[in-house]
């Protein structure tokens, strides 16, 4: 028993100083004023209380009566609101002085963190609340699991929902719908009334979803092949006629985000075929960016110091041949070393090329600080037609031909998998001697990888470069690589939807959330950390990989899979939390 | 007899490097030095600012160093830990700075060795703390984990602490209060030499020496090197391997804040980035010396600093190359591109199994 409380007892020391870092670093004031259910409920709140919640939980995933397992969990959660008031009034101890040091330690977080009320009692009621969502969270594990299932989906329905607001209220009223607008939001919040219909919607989603999944599952098993394929072409028609008409039921906003993602997504496949294929961790990626879109703009801006001017898609070629041979010759001295060195020097690569690209030596050539400016577009100045679709503009008009390149790649990237070469990179990811006693020419392999990737990171660069209309240097910093290689483990080394995941993961998610932009870096390094710990094969993993890093262990159930990748506001909340 | 070799284009590339390497020192050397562009003095001053510079590296590499010599590991957040102890350091010297309201002077210039052996204090502690944080949470539970797994993590753990210091304590650069004995120069057999510089000389040595001592002589030190040896063998032999980790770790952090005061003395600015470049530096810097040797990190880091100050203005001023001294971190990648590429087991160090 004594054993069990003192366990309780560290959680909650861990969940009090995880918020107060929260509070401390600035996220919890950051979000302060994004409401989620309006006056009752904002993000910041939920940031805040939702380690308590996580905390009761976590201690109440243990064998015992039910009785048992909740008290403690409740336990844990007073203790956390405990030691997170008890942080909060020696801040207020010590104020102002302290403000000299913590930036975000002021009377407003002070009063927002204590729901408004004088420090006395918004510690009591802290603890107080501590206790409740300990028990909260504590009933979660007790409770079956579809009940569960359907509240967690509840939850992140009304959260996505309400953080959906800029996005969905433009639409809605562009359709006339000013009623519908009126019913949902106020202040950037859903309306109570609204968000309770939000959460009954949700959770019936949550509960139906699966057995409706396996059900659809079933039938398509059990289908003739040939209704199977007829089956197989309609959705992946759908899924193409979703793709290619998002910018227009989307708006001009999302496509800008849209783009963004893409730009990641074909990123990633390019150091996915690096890092997840072969193994060869490569931690300046940005260098192949940079080159790709330096070149694009010094072939294609008339005002260039080639000057020449030409169409992107006579410089493309030129483009690609170029980062692939840059790729090539980067690679050869250094595809020799062992894993870990090879990540140093690539970093030390990609840092030389933005230096270089920096540098007063090299300005004539690549203007320096200045970069390169007027960029041509990819087609026709920006302007052009679609069948059916109508006239493309704006966002939209780097929105198709990006997706027609990250489609080329992942086909690419799929084929190659499968292929002899992606076999032999598997080999030489797994045990590079055994590989090479089999008969395979590591060094070429190893360079194969290298300049594909090199080439679909400067696809990745040529397309930045015109999308922007010019490029500078200070773009390309080390923080471009990692956050590529971010996306490519949050969604799963070696998996190629796995990249589309993360990329809208990590890229789309924070762009909803202005308030974010701050905040991203931490939540990549958080977000890295963790999967490494937690979940080292992605949330999209790749099966072989899987295997391989789970060797010893047995295969995880299934329901606990289900939790976590399904609900996307996962990530930026439970990000920070444990580290 | 003599082997027929294929000559592989991998060959043919790094043979290329090696001799163009040799070409551009050897004619930017000549260039520079057959024009005097620069006066005797102004070389020596490089060379003494180097020397400088170079020793808070080696004490930022010895930690790269030891870790790697008990787990194997680039510690890539290291560089963070050195930045975390400078900003710890900074919020004492600032409190120490402010002006006592009777007499008018602060009790750092009052009493300055006391105050400076408090700053010192306060950054060791404190990087001392996140270095072990560091190693229970993010790199314990990786122990068994594949090579790469480690590595990703310490690059995501860079980035958090980093991107934490920027949300505890704000984006501003932050400026060191400076201590009055230090102005100036003073006279080493008639060279003058800044205050400052030979400060950090001095404590980096000393600081260096203390370490040498407790690896080579003290029970803990020897259980380090025990545990660098192998790790299996020494838990047979009796030693806490896990104890002796997070003690590498722990003397790893001391010395990196330790580092990051007498960083700060040299260039009295600290922010949350500035732990990135010295940080990939001082690896640099204990690569030059054979990763895993503690006096190679030494002599890397003064070596590393000293190319690093006098190498661009020796190798490009003779090439007319502007204000070369933008490009000191390119010669410094580009020592570590190298010294990876041709030496990967360091100056002073030799190939493994031989």
């Amino acid at each position: 028993m004594m054993a069990v409380l003192r366990r309780a007892a560290v959680a909650g020391l861990v969940v009090g100083l995880v918020m107060l870092y929260l509070a401390g670093v600035g996220l919890i004031g950051a979000f302060a004023d994004r409401h989620v259910v309006t006056e009752y409920l904002s993000l910041g709140q939920l940031m805040l209380l939702a380690p308590l919640l996580i905390g009761g939980f976590a201690m109440a995933r243990q064998a015992g009566s039910v009785v048992r397992r909740l008290s403690i969990g409740a336990f844990a959660g007073g203790m956390g609101g405990a030691v997170f008031a008890l942080g909060i009034l020696v801040v207020v101890a010590l104020s102002p002085g302290i403000r000299g040091v913590f930036i975000r330690a002021n009377s407003e977080l002070v009063s927002f963190v204590f729901f408004g009320l004088d420090p006395g009692l918004g510690a009591l009621l802290m603890v107080g609340s501590g206790l409740g969502l300990g028990l909260a969270g504590a009933s979660l594990p007790v409770v079956p699991p579809t009940v569960r299932r359907g509240l967690l989906t509840g939850a992140a329905g009304v959260v996505l929902m309400s953080m959906l607001e800029p996005f969905v209220r433009p639409r809605l009223t562009e359709f006339d719908l000013h009623d519908v607008v009126r019913f949902l939001y106020q202040a950037g919040g859903l309306l109570p009334l609204a968000a309770l219909i939000v959460f009954g919607v949700s959770v019936l989603l949550g509960v139906v979803w699966r057995p409706a999944r396996t059900e659809v599952q079933r039938r398509f098993a059990a289908a003739d092949p040939g209704a199977q394929r007829v089956g197989r072409w309609i959705a992946a028609l759908l899924l193409i006629s979703f793709i290619a008409t998002l910018p227009q039921l989307t708006g001009v906003f999302i496509t800008q985000v849209l783009v963004l993602v893409g730009l990641y997504v074909l990123l990633g496949l390019g150091l996915n075929i690096v890092v997840g294929y072969a193994g060869l961790l490569d931690l300046g990626y940005v260098a192949f960016y940079a080159v790709g879109a330096y070149f694009t703009a010094l072939l294609t801006s008339p005002t260039s110091s080639l000057g020449i001017g030409l169409n992107f898609w006579v410089a493309l070629p030129l483009v690609v041949l170029g980062s692939a041979m840059i790729g090539l010759f980067i690679g050869a001295p250094v595809l020799r070393l062992r894993g870990d060195y090879l990540a140093i020097v690539t970093l030390g690569f990609g840092e030389i090329a933005r230096v270089l690209f920096l540098s007063d030596a090299l300005e004539p050539w690549f203007g320096g600080v200045q970069g390169i400016l007027s960029i041509p577009d990819i087609i026709d100045e920006g302007r052009y037609t679609i069948p059916l679709l109508g006239e493309i503009s704006g966002p939209a008009a780097t929105y198709y031909p990006l997706v027609a390149f990250c489609a080329v790649a992942a086909f690419v990237a799929w084929r190659l998998k499968y292929s002899r070469t992606g076999r032999a990179w598997n080999a030489m990811r797994e045990d590079e001697d055994v590989a090479q006693a089999t008969g395979i020419n590591i060094v070429n392999y190893k360079l194969l990888a290298f300049a594909m990737g090199a080439a679909i990171g400067c696809l990745g660069g040529a397309i930045f470069a015109t999308h922007l209309e010019s490029v500078f240097p200070g773009t390309f910093n080390v923080l471009v690589s990692i956050t590529v290689l971010a996306v490519v483990i949050l969604g799963g080394m070696g998996s190629i939807p796995g990249v589309v995941f993360g990329s809208l993961a990590l890229i789309g998610l924070p762009e909803l959330l202005r308030e974010f932009a701050e905040f991203k870096l931490l939540v990549y390094g958080g977000v890295v950390v963790l999967m490494m710990i937690l979940r080292p094969e992605g949330f999209v993993p790749d099966v072989t990989r899987r295997r391989e890093l789970h060797e010893a262990e047995p295969e995880e159930e299934e329901e606990d899979e289900g939790d976590n990748p399904e609900s996307p506001e996962a990530t930026p909340t439970a990000a920070p939390s444990p580290a | 007899m003599r082997r027929i070799r294929r000559v592989s284009l991998v060959d043919v590339v790094l043979w290329g490097i090696r001799i163009g390497v040799v070409i551009f020192v050897a004619v930017g050397t000549y260039l520079t030095l057959s024009d005097g562009l620069l006066a005797g003095e102004n070389w020596r001053d490089l060379l003494i600012f180097g020397i400088a510079q170079g020793s808070v590296y080696a004490l930022i590499a010895l930690g790269y160093t030891l870790v790697y010599g008990v787990l194997l590991m680039i510690n890539f957040a290291h560089g963070d830990v050195f930045m975390f102890g400078a900003m710890t350091g900074f919020f004492t010297a600032n409190a120490l700075a402010a002006p006592d309201p009777n007499t008018g002077i602060s009790p750092l210039n009052a009493n300055p060795v006391f105050g400076m052996a408090l700053v010192l204090a306060t950054a060791m502690l404190s990087a001392m703390m996140v270095a072990i944080l560091l190693e229970r949470l993010a790199y314990r539970p990786l122990r068994r984990a594949p090579r790469l797994v480690p590595l990703i993590t310490a690059i995501g753990a860079s980035l958090f602490i980093s991107n934490s210091v920027r949300g505890l304590y704000g984006e501003r650069v932050l400026g060191y209060p400076q201590l009055d004995i230090l102005r100036g120069t003073f006279d080493l057999f008639g060279i003058p030499v800044l205050k400052t510089q030979a400060v950090v000389i001095v404590g980096a040595a000393l600081t260096m020496m203390l370490l040498y001592w407790f690896v080579e002589r003290t029970r803990t030190g020897r259980a380090m090197r025990a545990v660098s040896e192998n790790k299996d063998t020494a838990a047979l032999m009796g030693i806490d391997v896990d104890r002796t980790i997070t003690i590498t770790f722990a003397v790893g952090g001391m010395l990196a804040g330790a580092a990051g005061v007498l960083y700060a003395i040299v260039f009295p600015q600290v922010h949350w980035f500035m732990g990135f470049l010295p940080g990939i530096k001082a690896f640099t810097a204990a690569v030059l010396g054979g990763i895993g040797n503690i006096v190679g990190a030494m002599l890397g880091g003064v070596s590393l600093g000293i190319l690093e100050s006098v190498a661009p203005n020796l190798l490009l001023l003779g090439f007319g190359v502007p204000s070369p001294n933008q490009l000191r971190d390119v010669v410094a990648f580009s020592v570590l591109v190298l010294v990876l590429i041709f030496r990967p087991y360091g100056l002073f160090g030799r190939p493994e199994g031989k």
